[in-house]
């Protein structure tokens, strides 16, 4: 089984079988990230900044000088800059009613504050222009006003609600970390609540707060699918690059606004990530759970607040929901499945088409399952691969970071990070760039969105994992190498059911991100693998908003499943300390 | 359990692989039809090659087209079908399809293939206002008969139209525009023209069906759109009225070829014949004004073609101009 020598026969030499196991593993890894991560980038940089073989600033001369055109930049930092600075209040609050007071319901809260992680960025689009639309119930027929939500306004309401969980996993971890004797000290020597408030409880927690508006700023100004679909003629930089690639054939142009967008990206997220480990430096040893009760008024107050932000996420999941089962919204609201009966050309899968072709009669009912849901079926394939696959490479990449530390441990860390700092459509359309060649056999296949969608979130995986690994003492390891146990074997017997909680959790996250991925994989879809979230995107653009709303009460149904599955089989529930990286 | 948890990964796995292999004889189309008709006509041809496996995409003509450049040295497709005439022209410099003749096609009328086959012409559809006669009532306004009504500023606002570098459709109506009032020339009216119609766009739209959609349900009084989308939605019961524009309406004509390093040419050649095929004809009649196989009757519900005036567009010139075209709307127009 072994293949490896045991190094219980102590080589005292640096050609142990451990050293060599380490070195393989690790050469293996950077490989990887090097080819799917650094090649892809390097190859958009290079079309940005040359111009028929020579070095130019053509392309940036040609962006910064249309002013229609510069207005993405600006539009991009206006919507992701109102977003951070909203989000992060509404998320701290929010946060400080958890943590701090004594109101009931905490568990519900705090579970439907997550819920927007579970589903397509896109669904906060759909559920507003449902409500808000030039056609929504609400602003139609509530109010019989002609204003309506598309354009900015949308899109900040839309980040702000596909954000919000993000925000709080940051300032709930701060909140909750942050020594609450100081608060006490504060009253008791007679600083009033507001002042205890704004000298104690702000300062402790100023890292996770800046922390929490920089990953908001950063997801906003990546993000695609609710630009796409409520941005109406309001452009910004993700949807930018999507039409000089897919409408003008401009790659030169889409890969010069793809580095645009990595400068502020990049910083948000360097920012993001110095500021998390500032903030977790703070965590006191001595923190004590203990909350005094809090007084009715701000208890009730807390309660109401709370209760409104979770009906408002509430409210999008059932409006998109109604969205799909209704006839024709907002005219005929009775009940109908025929928009499931998705309007789109599906995709003819070998397994999944040949067997309902070879059980079901035919007619258009097997059309439907055999071809148009397709999509789906490819979905949770992929999704199920990348969850296994993402999962234990970026377990084993954690492993040799945090225990082995070989030489270069640092460039591998490095290189695990990043990926959360490069927005997905930027690294799709690397892809495109760099493995769009003949002799790059995956191109085309389900493999090139599998390698794509593990390496664009491998940042959390990798931290997910050093974390828990932080906590394995050293000595059970050490314990095992002693008693003749190979590296192989130290691994599978002794790291990994010690990692598995994290294992599990990482793997639930790949899975929710493979299912609502958009961005990341719109490049990458083809005649032959079709995805169910872009089948969303396509089904909006054709204008069948309402399949569109049933493809995503599919995908979350999906995912929503999958997280109860894994909590049964598992007993563990995949959202512990679980936040989208990107 | 472990071991069932293995067996649940490596089948999974399995299934990818299959997913990448197949044994059926394969197609691979590329398509600008509308989502709607693709779903017809691909049903006439699984039922007429039930052993050819289709794998097809659908783009909008601008989407498609930047696709088809992208892939060029590593072409993901054998087959492009019912795509805009203008597309082709544009692209026979850069060497992208291969000849071909499929069977039958002497049938077809001369003017619509290419001369040295390197594209088959297959039908036609004209661009269309789609007006919601509730909306128009509502607000009081006119109804429209042509581009010029549009610039009244009691529209503003409640226009919308393609985005013609996306849409086909909208090409061809900015192009109609352009043509009308001198581009070939180089005069630059076509260009004033859209700026004062620009102010009252509420919209911008990446598809040439979906402004006609989104007039029907209420969202615009008018909707820049083409033919036969508004016949469907005037069937499925929408307040809605056809308008061809005064002026003269833009038309384009869609055509089948084969991609230049098609991996399946066996299988495209097949599917290239079929889609000339009297069969296909019959099913393209059902949505469009016209086609090239004649003596098929088209649909019924659409007005005559004799009571159309047809703007005569030069395809030979917006396949020539059609990127700085689309460049200088880019600049001008999007936000």
């Amino acid at each position: 089984m072994n293949p490896i020598e045991p190094s219980g026969k102590r080589f005292s030499t640096w050609f142990s079988a451990d050293n060599l196991f380490t070195g393989v593993i690790m050469a293996f890894l950077l490989v990887i990230l090097a080819v799917f991560l650094l090649y892809p980038v390097v190859d958009i940089c290079r079309l940005s900044f040359f111009k028929d073989g020579a070095f130019s600033l053509h392309n940036y001369l040609d962006y910064f000088s249309e002013p229609r055109i510069f207005r993405s930049f600006y539009n991009s930092m206006f919507v992701s800059t109102v977003t951070m600075v909203i989000t992060t209040v509404l998320a701290f609050l929010f946060a400080y009613g958890l943590t701090r007071t004594t109101m009931p319901g905490k568990g519900f809260f705090y579970t439907v504050s997550t819920l927007p992680l579970i589903a397509p960025t896109i669904i906060q689009a759909l559920a507003l222009i449902l409500l808000f639309g030039r056609n929504g119930v609400i602003t139609r027929y509530l109010l019989d006003t002609s204003w309506n939500i598309y354009g900015a306004t949308g899109i900040i309401v839309g980040e702000i609600l596909y954000c919000f969980p993000n925000a709080l996993f940051i300032l709930y971890t701060t909140l909750s970390a942050v020594d609450t004797r100081l608060d006490e000290a504060a009253q008791s020597l007679g600083a009033s609540a507001l002042k205890t408030f704004f000298k104690v409880t702000l300062p402790s927690a100023k890292y996770g707060i800046a922390s929490a508006a920089a990953l908001t700023f950063n997801l906003t100004i990546t993000d695609f699918g609710i630009p796409v679909v409520i941005g109406g003629d309001y452009s910004v930089l993700a949807t930018e690059i999507v039409n000089k690639v897919f409408g003008l054939q401009r790659f030169d142009l889409g890969a010069t606004i793809s580095v645009i967008l990595l400068v502020p990206s990049i910083t948000a997220f360097a920012i993001n990530y110095y500021l998390t480990r500032k903030s977790y430096a703070m965590i006191s040893g001595q923190a004590r759970p203990f909350i005094q009760p809090s007084r009715p008024l701000k208890k009730w107050a807390f309660t109401a607040y709370s209760a409104l932000i979770c009906a408002c996420i509430l409210l999008v999941f059932i409006t998109v929901f109604l969205g799909s089962f209704v006839k024709t919204w907002p005219y005929d609201f009775s009940l109908t499945l025929k928009h499931f009966d998705f309007p789109s050309l599906g995709a003819s899968v070998p397994l999944w088409t040949a067997f309902w072709n070879s059980v079901l009669e035919p007619g258009t009912f097997r059309t439907m399952i055999a071809i148009k849901y397709a999509p789906i079926w490819t979905s949770l394939l992929v999704s199920l691969v990348v969850a296994v696959v993402g999962a234990s490479i970026t377990l084993v990449a954690a492993y040799i970071i945090e225990k082995k530390k070989p030489r270069g441990e640092q460039l591998l860390y490095a290189l695990s990070v990043l990926p959360a700092a490069i927005p997905g459509v930027v690294l799709g359309l690397g892809y495109v760039l760099a493995f769009n060649k003949p002799y790059f056999l995956i191109y085309g296949t389900i493999w090139i969105i599998i390698i794509n969608v593990v390496i664009a979130n491998f940042t959390l995986g990798v931290l997910s994992g050093t974390a828990n690994l932080k906590q394995i003492d050293k000595s059970v390891e050490e314990a095992a190498v002693s008693l003749g146990a190979g590296p192989v074997t130290t691994f599978t017997r002794i790291v990994f059911p010690l990692s598995k909680v994290a294992f599990l959790s990482t793997t639930t996250f790949y899975f929710m991100r493979a299912m609502t991925t958009i961005s990341a994989v719109l490049f990458l879809v083809s005649a032959q693998i079709k995805l169910a979230a872009i089948e969303i995107i396509f089904l909006d653009v054709d204008g069948r908003t309402a399949s569109a709303n049933a493809m995503c009460t599919v995908v979350v149904l999906i995912v929503a499943l999958f997280l109860i599955v894994m909590r049964i089989t598992t007993g563990s529930s995949g959202f512990t300390g679980m936040s989208a990286s990107k | 359990m472990k071991r069932a948890g293995l067996f649940f990964i490596v089948g999974i796995m399995t299934m990818c692989l299959a997913i990448t292999a197949s044994a059926a004889e394969k197609v691979t189309v590329y398509t600008s039809f509308e989502t709607d008709e693709t779903v017809k006509y691909l049903e006439a041809a699984r039922r007429d090659m039930p052993d050819l496996e289709i794998d097809i995409i659908r783009l909008s003509t601008g989407e498609l087209g930047a696709r088809m450049m992208a892939e060029k040295n590593n072409p993901q497709a054998d087959v492009v079908w019912g795509w805009a005439v203008t597309g082709m022209e544009e692209f026979i410099p850069h060497g992208m399809f291969e000849p071909y003749q499929p069977k039958g096609v002497d049938k077809l009328e001369k003017r619509f293939v290419h001369p040295k086959h390197l594209y088959v012409g297959i039908d036609m559809y004209i661009a269309a206002f789609c007006v919601n006669t509730k909306v128009l009532q509502e607000k009081g306004l006119p109804m429209p008969k042509g581009w010029n009504d549009l610039l009244d500023p009691r529209f503003k606002g409640l226009v919308t139209m393609p985005n013609p570098v996306a849409s086909g459709t909208g090409f061809l109506q900015i192009s109609s525009i352009l043509q009308m009032y001198g581009a070939k020339e180089g005069k630059e009216d076509g260009w004033e023209f859209l700026k004062k119609l620009d102010k009252n766009i509420g919209q911008y739209i990446k598809s040439g069906s979906r402004p006609a959609k989104m007039t029907a349900a209420g969202e615009f009084a008018v909707g820049a759109s083409f033919d036969f989308v508004v016949a469907e939605l005037k069937k499925q019961g929408f307040p809605v009225e056809f308008v061809f524009p005064v002026e003269g309406a833009g038309y384009e004509v869609e055509a089948n070829a084969l991609l230049k390093g098609a991996k399946n040419p066996r299988a495209a050649k097949r599917f290239l014949d079929w889609a000339i095929s009297e069969s296909a004809m019959k099913e393209y009649a059902q949505f469009k004004y016209g086609v090239t196989l004649p003596g098929i009757p088209t649909r019924p519900d659409l007005p005559k073609l004799s009571t159309i005036k047809l703007y005569p567009m030069d395809f030979a010139w917006q396949a020539k101009n059609s990127e700085a075209i689309k460049k200088k709307w880019e600049t001008l127009f999007s936000k």
